[in-house]
């Protein structure tokens, strides 16, 4: 069977693969945001507390994927709860590293007068710095969807979702007919996606930073 | 009205073998501009900090309108104290608005109420609120942006205002300017303020009083400028008040309380503007290689009377 009549057959099956594919990193990347955002607040002001955060969140990401996802079976079993918290712990690096160093990037001046005003050091986060930051903050969520969209693949080996398990079978069956159709139509549709996601960030970008930073 | 006192402040750091501010007492009236003045170093931002807490003593007392400052919550306290430094600081993510309205949105104002009182601020520092209120930061010039600082730190009408070289960073004529409003605004609104500079003359133009500072912030003299000039203290001030202060303190007199002749009609002298000093009557006279400036129109000044307005000291 020839490429094109394999998508045909298949479409509605690589479609929903796609879009489970793109929900779990989706709903990854947002935790993994709303934790390594909250890490780096709570740690950006130590240079020893955030280098630790940095640190072990770097051996995290040194931990094979396999391996890691193996681990969490008998946590968690199969299917979504394990992928979805080892592509948490895998993208929780840029982000954490980024919010430290966009809170830590704020002009002195600014933080001076917030200061000198009355605001408070949590008030001065979440009104000045975070804001300020965002830029730099987007950037390493960014970074991470990217790097997700590659490691949500292996997921399949814990009965995980997406197309991860269209290159698994593609692979596992090596030699029969749809073999090398499955595991191309897997990969192309991974990186699809993952362009997909990358130009999807440039215009949260626009929409999401601070209009003053724009002009 | 809130008048400051400073008693036996000092502050060491630890570690420094002396302490950066040490034993100083000072007593600045209600609506009174006082300027600390003083080489890099001595001491003089630390001082004014304290009065805020940015900084906080090591020993001593400051009181702020009788309460010492120590008793207050350091948020609160800032809340009330105006704040302005010399990088400005505006919060570039914030509309011009946004950032005059920060400090009555964290004292409770509600939004109708803190939005009209940014307006009439910008009008107060001379930008027109239906152009900039809008406008973010970066979209303004330095000398805008220093106004707006300005407008920022009187947003909730603080008694106290504490101004860290605010118009240090600007290009001479735009400092002129600023300058020029402050004193105007001041006059205005008769504030309390601390103003910390290193520009001798800027604290000439702009001070009640001045407070000359040494190492350590301790005080070589407190006092006009007039007197300082007149008659400083010692040889430290007068170097720092450097040459030429005759001239310096002709400055300080405006040329409308000058003694002159009436004047019917205009017979060739020198006019001197309105608002000039009695430096500027003594510049047009030798500009021109007169002896007589005619002054508001009504009135012409002579030399011997510029001479003698120094009485018998001109002479140091």
């Amino acid at each position: 069977m020839d490429f094109s009549r394999y998508l045909e057959r298949r479409w509605d099956d690589l479609l929903e693969q796609a879009a489970q594919h793109a929900a779990v990193v989706a709903l990854s990347v947002l935790l993994a945001t709303a934790i390594g955002v909250l890490v780096g607040v709570l740690t950006w002001r130590s240079a020893r507390a955030s280098g630790v955060a940095i640190s072990v969140s770097a051996a995290l990401l040194t931990i094979p994927s396999l391996a890691l996802l193996a681990l969490l079976i008998p946590l968690l079993g199969l299917g979504w709860a394990p992928t979805i918290v080892a592509l948490v712990v895998y993208s929780l690096l840029p982000i954490i590293r980024n919010t430290v160093t966009g809170l830590r990037s704020v002009d002195l001046a600014v933080l001076e007068s917030a200061r000198g005003m009355g605001l408070t050091g949590r008030q001065t986060v979440w009104r000045v710095q975070l804001p300020l930051a965002w830029p730099i903050i987007l950037t390493g969520v960014r970074v991470s969807t990217q790097m997700l969209f590659a490691i949500a693949t292996i997921a399949a080996y814990v009965a995980g979702p997406g197309l991860g398990n269209e290159i698994l079978s593609g692979l596992a069956g090596l030699g029969s007919a749809n073999a090398l159709n499955k595991a191309i139509a897997g990969t192309a549709g991974v990186v699809l996606l993952a362009l997909a996601f990358d130009f999807a960030f440039v215009g949260l970008r626009r929409v999401t930073t601070p209009r003053g930073l724009r002009v | 009205m809130s008048d400051i006192k400073l008693v036996n402040v000092t502050k060491q750091y630890d570690g420094q073998p002396l302490p950066a501010v040490d034993g100083v007492t000072l007593d600045i009236a209600a609506g009174e501009l006082v300027v600390f003045v003083g080489p890099s170093g001595c001491g003089k931002t630390t001082t004014m900090k304290m009065i805020n807490r940015l900084i906080e003593p090591t020993s001593g007392r400051i009181l702020l309108g009788g309460t010492d400052v120590m008793s207050i919550e350091p948020n609160e306290l800032r809340r009330h104290i105006g704040y302005v430094i010399q990088q400005i600081g505006l919060f570039p993510h914030m509309t011009i608005s946004e950032n005059i309205q920060l400090v009555p949105g964290l004292l409770g104002w509600d939004k109708t109420r803190s939005r009209r009182r940014a307006d009439e601020l910008l009008e107060l520092v001379g930008l027109d609120p239906v152009a900039y209120r809008d406008r973010y930061p970066r979209q303004l010039s330095g000398g805008q942006q220093q106004r707006v600082g300005v407008a920022r730190a009187l947003a909730a009408d603080p008694p106290v205002m504490l101004m860290d070289e605010p118009f240090g960073a600007t290009d001479p004529i735009t400092r002129e300017r600023l300058q020029n409003e402050f004193l105007r605004l001041q006059a205005e609104l008769r504030k309390t303020i601390v103003f910390v500079t290193h520009d001798f003359d800027e604290a000439v133009k702009l001070g009640d009083r001045i407070a000359v500072l040494e190492e350590r912030s301790r005080i070589a003299q407190y006092d006009t400028p007039e007197r300082i000039l007149a008659t400083p203290a010692d040889d430290y001030v007068a170097s720092f008040a450097g040459s030429a202060t005759a001239i310096k303190r002709l400055a300080l007199i405006p040329a409308e309380r000058l003694p002159g002749k009436p004047l019917n009609v205009a017979n060739g002298l020198p006019t001197l503007d309105k608002g000039g000093s009695a430096r500027d009557v003594l510049d047009l006279m030798i500009r021109w290689g007169t002896a007589q400036v005619a002054v508001d129109g009504g009135k012409a000044v002579d030399f011997e009377t510029i001479c003698g307005l120094l009485g018998d000291d001109h002479g140091r």
